[in-house]
Formats: structure tokens, sequence, C-alpha cells
């Protein structure tokens, strides 16, 4: 039992080690002074950093992926929100299929995923175009932020509502005081969660971006492919800052347990 | 809150996205037709091609022992977070952080670490374990070591919320009864924890046969996947009807192992979802 | 083979010597002794919160003991791990196997213990024959009622027939009248099995139908360890007498007129003539409700005088509230008998026998 213990200990550190070791060797090479990778660095400098934050070509995807993400997140849960008040409280036709279609993303390999919206998005032709990747984005989107809300919103007692508006309550105010409060881990869960998606994405995107529009990841990926400039680094350490705070924030607003919502009611 | 039959306006945003998805499925199907092959040439294309044989048995391959190798990750963690007290949340962060972090991030540091200059052969060579550098990128073992990375947490996290739903208690009954750890494991442990285990599966099978990022930057060339030879067709051939059928083979390949998955799960999550019904 | 017989009928099945466990700075056990004896029924009692689940999973295994040995049969156990005790245990949440039959939550010690089929199929018939539910055999668990579990619980513990059978308040989960059915099985079974029980409750009217004998225990300490009617006639302690059934207690002193000790009690303005007091320091005591005799009318001479405050009907009793000097006291009268009938607001004079009263070392916060 012990001698159990220790071992799974020990392997499970191991595995944390493992998960961690690309991120803290990008961190430290993106320190390097030197104008090819090298880990550990040998001199350390800030140049990657000053190259990065200097130059157009990086600048631009960060702001890009940047504004992209927030409306992806803001429109998704807002979306995604009135879908599952709608599911929760109504019973209709369909209504279980509904809530099917919204998590059908999820079954889908990314690859395929990819080809259709490039089928779709063809049509208009929207290709290679900001909303084009907006509506990727908020397709892959959808199930993170509906399957927060319609637990919480299945978990909420319909009385507290209606014990409000015994009281006096006008239904805005109703909602403004009491659903919304009772909601806001869900929402906050859903807003950042699907925040980070859309940042991060890449698997999907690389299919619909154009020489016009292209995000922070995809930028990296068409970039480690002509090069290893360690200017990429710089910009991934960027990214691990940015995450950091994410988890921090997350951690602040609604606490960890918010990572077994994921998997709830699947 | 809600007045009657308007549920149908709080439905249309959400409804109005997932068409553009399935507008997509619908020009997948109708361009794989489209040859100069007659209506199944693609389809006839890919099958006649010795070397797609071997990148379907690639893919699944690569696909399974990513899967494998999340298990092996992916239980003990979850294990060791649901059973940890203190020090629960400090694991979750550490398990949870390199989840968030960007893809095209993590594949880049494996080919900082991966190359034969990276800091693994150089690592291996100054302690003299190796004379020369072992080739790790651009072949399978660097596709699996980074698929695994990228996955693993998908795994913790399922088999995690399986943990937590099994109490300790079902382990000290099983011991009280003279099982062992080991013996505990076996009969107690796995089969409560099977349907968090095989949701997990299903869910790493799924996602590392649908990659095209990771098995792109560290499999190089000659180890294509299914994925990203679909991504190569659209990019580099443009031949998007060939592409579409290869991706109509990908969604079949995942159905296959998907869906007697999906059966497996709920077969043995039945236990749990009465139980849980009892209470 | 024979010494083991020999010592086996009688004598003493587990022996905790010094046992303490610490969680952090908290000490959940005092470091105790406990002496069980073979085929006995022993309850631990006590509040929430006062180490009877810890002491029972230090004996199981589950915990080990910061200091101190517990030995079982004889061999030091103290830091075997559980699955090599050898003991049976019942849970309180019964942790019947979700994804096992019954009867493959019955044969579950019995594969473990790799016996062949033919031993397990009529071992497993045998203890669902003695629990009384042969026909559940095939069900899945959730199948069945509080009251099956219950049994099924306790027969996938003895089908093994370990030599000492651990239950944490088994009961607390099932109905009044359903648990009062199941003190009365539970105690039958024991009976017919000569099992040890070691059994965990904080409802004293449970411990005191069920056992042979009782470990009252009050912050991590056994206060007092005795059978039933020892502990409910003679408490060792205040806080035994105030746990275990009803009692009044009263702040008291020792004063000493010609010659002669008396038993001052101020709260009620009186003092009583006792034999002997060992106790040093401040003294509590304790007087049941149902010792003490109430007449209608003013005293005469040395007797108590009280008014009746409060009245409620209690069935085949009586309770009342009686106001006696600056105390409440509270007695019991039988509902057919004369006292029974007493109104409120009468005046009464109270009898209190020398010989049912406890005298008791004084103890703070009771609860
Ligand atoms: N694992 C633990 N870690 C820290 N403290 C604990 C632990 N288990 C028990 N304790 C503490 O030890 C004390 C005794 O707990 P225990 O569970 O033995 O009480 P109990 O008598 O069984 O109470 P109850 O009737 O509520 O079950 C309590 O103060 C409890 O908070
Ligand atoms: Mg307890």
């Amino acid at each position: 039992m012990k001698m159990g213990g220790l071992l799974i200990r020990v392997w499970v550190a191991a595995c944390l080690i493992f998960l961690a070791a690309p991120i803290v060797v990008v961190i430290f090479s993106s320190f390097s002074a030197s104008g090819y990778l090298r880990f550990p660095p040998q001199e350390l400098s800030l140049r990657w950093y000053a190259e990065f934050l200097s130059s157009e070509a990086w600048l631009k995807p960060l702001a890009v992926s940047f504004v992209l993400a927030l409306c992806v997140a803001v429109i998704t849960t807002a979306v995604s929100g009135l879908a599952a008040v709608a599911i929760s409280r109504r019973r209709f036709l369909g209504r279980g299929a509904f809530g099917f279609v919204v998590m059908a993303p999820l079954l889908f390999p990314h690859a395929a995923i990819g080809v259709a919206l490039l089928g779709a998005l063809a049509i208009p032709g929207w290709v290679g175009t900001l909303q084009g990747i907006f509506l990727a984005h908020a397709i892959l989107c959808l199930p993170f932020a509906y399957r927060p809300l319609i637990n919480a919103l299945r978990g909420f007692d319909p009385s507290m509502e209606e014990a409000a508006m015994s009281l006096g309550a006008s239904p805005s105010f109703v909602v403004r005081h009491v659903t919304l409060p009772i909601l806001k881990p869900a929402i906050v869960t859903s807003l950042i969660f699907t925040f980070i998606i859309s940042f991060d994405e890449v698997t999907v995107t690389v299919f619909l971006i154009g020489p016009k529009a292209g995000t922070l990841p995809t930028q990296i990926f068409t970039t480690i492919q002509e090069s290893a400039s360690p200017v990429i680094a710089a910009v991934s350490s960027f990214l691990v800052m940015l995450t950091v705070g994410v988890v921090f924030l997350l951690d602040r607003l609604v606490g960890l347990q918010f990572f077994s919502e994921l998997e709830r009611s699947r | 809150m809600l007045k009657p039959r308007r549920h149908w306006l709080y439905l249309a945003p959400a409804a109005l996205i997932m068409a553009v998805f399935g507008v997509g499925l619908v020009q997948v199907v109708l361009y794989s037709f489209r040859s100069d092959g007659g209506l199944f040439g693609n389809f006839a294309d890919i099958l006649a091609r010795p070397d797609y044989v071997d990148l379907f048995v690639r893919t699944i391959r690569i696909a399974a022992l990513t899967t494998g190798f999340c298990i092996l990750i992916g239980y003990p963690v979850a294990y060791v977070i649901a059973r940890a007290q203190r020090a629960r949340n400090l694991l979750l962060i550490l398990v949870m952080l390199p989840w968030m972090v960007s893809i095209v991030v993590r594949t880049y540091g494996w080919i900082v670490i991966l190359g034969n200059r990276g800091t693994l052969n150089t690592l291996l060579m100054s302690t003299g374990l190796t004379s020369s550098p072992i080739r790790m990128l651009f072949n399978e073992i660097g596709v699996v070591i980074g698929l695994v990375h990228v996955f693993s947490p998908f795994m913790v996290i399922s088999i995690l919320s399986t943990f937590l739903m099994v109490d300790e208690v079902f382990e000290e009954a099983s011991m009280s009864l003279g099982a062992g750890p080991l013996e505990t494991f076996w009969r107690v442990i796995l089969p409560l924890t099977a349907p968090g285990l095989i949701a997990g599966c299903a869910i790493v099978f799924l996602l590392s046969s649908g990659a095209v990022v990771t098995p792109h930057l560290l499999g190089g060339p000659r180890t294509t996947m299914v994925a990203t030879q679909i991504y190569q067709d659209v990019f580099q051939s443009f031949n998007f009807p060939k592409a579409s059928a290869m991706a109509l083979f990908l969604l079949l390949l995942v159905m296959v192992v998907l869906w007697p998955l999906g059966r497996l799960e709920r077969h043995l999550g039945r236990h749990l979802r009465q139980a849980d019904a009892q209470q | 083979m024979s010494h083991d017989l020999g010592s086996g009928v009688q004598g003493t099945v587990l022996k905790a010597t010094g046992v303490s466990k610490r969680f952090g700075n908290a000490l959940a056990v005092q470091p105790l002794d406990l002496e069980v004896q073979r085929g006995e029924f022993l309850t631990l009692l006590g509040p929430s919160g006062c180490g009877k689940t810890t002491l029972l999973r230090m004996i199981a295994g589950f915990e080990t003991a910061s200091e101190g040995t517990i030995s079982i049969e004889g061999r030091d156990l103290t830091h075997t791990p559980p699955y090599r005790r050898g003991l049976g245990m019942v849970f309180q949440s019964l942790a019947l196997f979700p994804h096992l039959s019954v009867s493959e939550n019955v044969a579950f010690g019995l594969k473990v213990r790799r016996q062949d089929m033919a031993t397990i199929r009529r071992e497993v018939a045998d203890a669902l024959e003695l629990v009384g539910l042969p026909h559940v055999a095939e069900r899945a668990v959730h199948q069945l009622s509080g009251g099956q579990r219950q049994r099924i619980a306790l027969a996938r513990a003895i089908v093994t027939k370990p030599p000492i059978l651990l239950l944490d308040e088994p009961l607390s989960a099932l109905d009044l009248k359903l648990r009062r059915q199941m003190q009365t099985e539970l105690k039958h079974l024991q009976r017919r099995l000569g099992t040890t029980f070691i059994f965990v409750t904080h409802d004293q009217e449970e411990a005191i139908t069920m056992s042979d004998r009782i470990a009252v225990m009050r912050q991590g300490r056994i206060e007092q360890i005795a059978a039933p009617d020892v502990i409910y006639r003679q408490p060792a302690t205040a806080f035994v007498a105030a746990f275990v059934g009803e009692n009044n207690i009263f702040d008291a002193e020792v004063e000493t007129v010609a010659g002669a000790h008396r038993v001052r009690v101020p709260a009620l303005d009186h003092a009583f003539p006792t034999p002997a007091v060992t106790q040093a320091g401040p003294l509590s005591v304790a007087i049941r409700p149902e010792d003490i005799s109430l007449q209608l009318g003013r005293p005469s001479g040395e007797a108590l005088a009280g008014r009746i405050r409060e009245r409620t009907f209690l069935g085949s009793n009586v309770r009342y509230v009686v106001e006696v000097a600056s105390a409440q006291v509270h007695v019991d009268a039988l509902a057919a008998s004369g006292a029974g009938a007493i109104e409120v607001g009468e005046a009464v004079t109270l009898t209190i026998p020398i010989s049912r009263m406890n005298v008791l070392t004084r103890q703070s916060d009771l609860q």
C-alpha cells in the first residue's frame, strides 16, 4: 500500500513535469540572445520580445485574435444563454434534438469541421474574412457556452423568480436582481472558456484564413513552418502569461470547480 | 419570464449559427461526389491508392497509441486529484494550465525539446546515454508525444468527473472484505470509473484523429495522418472534392470507433445513473 | 489449535492499549485502553465528533493509531492494513457495490479469499437465508428497499465469518419503525452467530436496548464502559448521567454538620444526608425523573416543596416540570397513578430517595 502509493505519486509527478515541459522550455528560450532556438539559452536578452512588440506582422494578428475572441465570447454566451433559457423552461417538440444539435460540433473531428466550414463559407465568399472566422469560432464555442448555462438553468429553481415577483418585483427587476446573479458563475465560466477557445483555436481556423485575415495562433503556425526564430517563443510566452492570468481570474471569479462543469451532462 | 410561443425567437440565433455548420456538412457530401471519374470517382481513387491504406492504418495507430498513453497519464493523475484534499486545486491548475495554452505554442515547445539539437538530445548526449541524437521529430514518436500532451487533460477531466461520483467508501468496503489495493482497483475502482475512462478514450481518439496542427508540425511531410492529408489536399493540391471525400472517410472511421465506445459507456454507466437516481 | 479453542470460548478478542489518534494538532482520540470480550455486543456511544468513528476506523485499519497498539486474537495488528485484518465492517452508507448484483456483493469477500465456486454459492445462499432475503439474490442493488439493503450489507460482512464485526451507525438512515425492527434483528443475529459486534451509535436508546456493554465517549475519551443498567443506574461521570437517559443534574457541595456528611444542593435549597462521598472537588448530583415521587400538598418537616409549572402527557407517563426553590425539576409519574393527575399550579411535595441519587464530580459543558 505504502509502496504503491509512493509509486503512483512519483508517476503523477512525472506526468505533471511532462505537461509543463514544453511550456517551460518555450518561456526560457524566449529570453535567448542568439538567433536560433536553444534550451537552455546561453545568454539572456529581451530582444525577441522587442521584435514581437515592434512588428506589425505580430501585433495585427494579436489585435485580431483579441477582438475576435471578445466578440465570440460575448455573442456565443448570449446566444446559448437564450437557447438554454428556452430549452430549460419550455417543453416543445424537438427540444431534446435541439440540445443535441448545439452539442454536435463536439462529435466531429476538427479536420472534418474545417473542410465543412470551408465549403459553407465559400458560398457567400467569406473564406479568408473575419466574419467567416467569427462564424467558425462561434460554432466551435457554442457547446462550451451552452453546457454550463444549461446546467445552471436546470439547477435553477423557478420558484425563486416567482417568490421575487410575489414580493412585488417587476419581471425586469427579477431578471437583473435574481436570475442573473444566480447564473453569474455559469455566465463567467462560459465567457472565459469561449474567449480562450476562440483565442487559441488553430485546427479549424487554418482552413479558413486568407492573406487579409489571420489570427495569432495561425500566424504562429505559418511562421513555425518557415523559420524557427525565437520570436515565436516570445509570442508564445506572451500567450502563456495571458492564459495564467485568465486561469487566475477564473479561480477568483468562480473557483476551480468549473473544470468539472466541462464534463458534466455529457 | 418567457412568453408562450416566444421560445423560437430565443432559439433562432443558435439555430442560425448551427445551420452554417449543417450547410457545410451538406457541401462536403455534395463535393465528395464531384469528380472526373464518375459519381464515386473520389472514393474510388482514394480506395485504389495503396499509400492511403498506410495513411489510414497510421492514423488509427497514432490515435490509438495517443489514447493509450493518455490513459496512462490521465487515470493516475485523476485518481490522485480526486483523493487529494489540500493539494487538489494546485494539482488541477498544474493539469489545466497547459491545457489552456494554445496548441501551437505547446507544439512549438516540443519542437524545441525533441529536435536533433533540442533539449532532450542535448541532455541525453551530455550525460553520455547516446553518442548521436535520437530522431524524435518528424516521425511518429514526435506526433504521439505532441498529441498525448495536447489531449491528455481531456482524459484527466473525463476520468476525474467519474471519480468524484465514486465515493472513497467503496474502496474501504472492498478492503474491509479482504481485497488488497490491486484487487480493489481491479474489482471495484476500475469497474466504477470505467464510464469516465471510456468517454475519455472516445474524446481523445476523436480529437487526435482529427488533429491537423500537431501532426503537421511534428510529423513532417512523411508522417501524414488523414487529417493532415485533408489539409494538404485543400492547400497544396487545391483539390476540395478529394478533401471532402477524405473527410467523409475520417468521419466514418471515427464513427466506427466511437459508436461501440458510446454503447459500452452507457452500459457500464447505468449503475452509477441508477444509484444517482436513488438518492 | 487447542490452545486457541481454550481461550476461544471466553476471553479477550480485541485489546487496544494506549491508542490515540491525532489529526494535525487535534486529538480526535485521546490515549485509551479497550478490551472487548469474545461474543460481546459492545456499543461506542457518544455525541457527534467525540471520536467514535475514528476509534472504529483504527480498529478496522483505515486509520493508523498515532500511539498505542491494537491486537486482535492475540496478534498485534496495529500496522496491518485493513485487508489483512480479516474483520467485517458495515458502513453508514452501506457501500454496497453498485456495479455488482446482490449475490455478487455478498460473494465479494469469498471471491477475494479464492474460495471455490461451490463453496461460494453455498455460503452466499446461507448468508442470504440468515438475513431472510434468499429471493433477492439476482437483483441489482438499486432494486432493494432500505431495510433490504441493510440486511445485504450485513450478509456481505458476515459471510466470511469474521471474528469481529464493526458497524458504524448502520441504522441511522432508516425511519424509526424500520430502525426498531432492525435493532431486534441485529441483536438476534449477533446472538445466533456468537460474533463480536462493535457498534457505533449516538442514539442512547439504541445503545441501551442492544448492547452487552456500552462505552460512553466524550471528546476522544471513554468516560465509562459498563453494562447498560450500570451506565443507567450508576453513571461514572456527570456527562454520562446527562447523556444517557433523562437526568436532573444540579451543582452540589459537601457540608459536615455535627460530624455527619451531607450533600447540599443550593439550587434546591436543600441538603441530603449521604453515607460517604469519595469524590474530591466540586460536585454534581444526578437524579432521574422517574425516581422522584410526587404528592399533592405542602410538605411537613424536611421534605422538598415545589409547585407544578408544566404538565406533558406522554402516554403511559406524565412529565412534570416542578419549580423547587430556584430550580426546575423534571419528574415522571405513571399516568394511571394518582400522582399522574396533578394539575399545573398545584403545590406538591417531592420525595427523593437517597439511594437513587448519584453524587458525581462536577463537569462543565455537559453537551
Ligand atoms: N480525516 C480527518 N481529518 C481531520 N480531522 C478529523 C478527520 N476525521 C475526523 N476528524 C475529527 O476528529 C473528531 C472525531 O471525529 P469522528 O468522526 O471520530 O466523530 P464521531 O464520534 O464519529 O462523530 P459522528 O457521530 O458525527 O459520526 C472530530 O472533531 C473530527 O472533526
Ligand atoms: Mg461517525
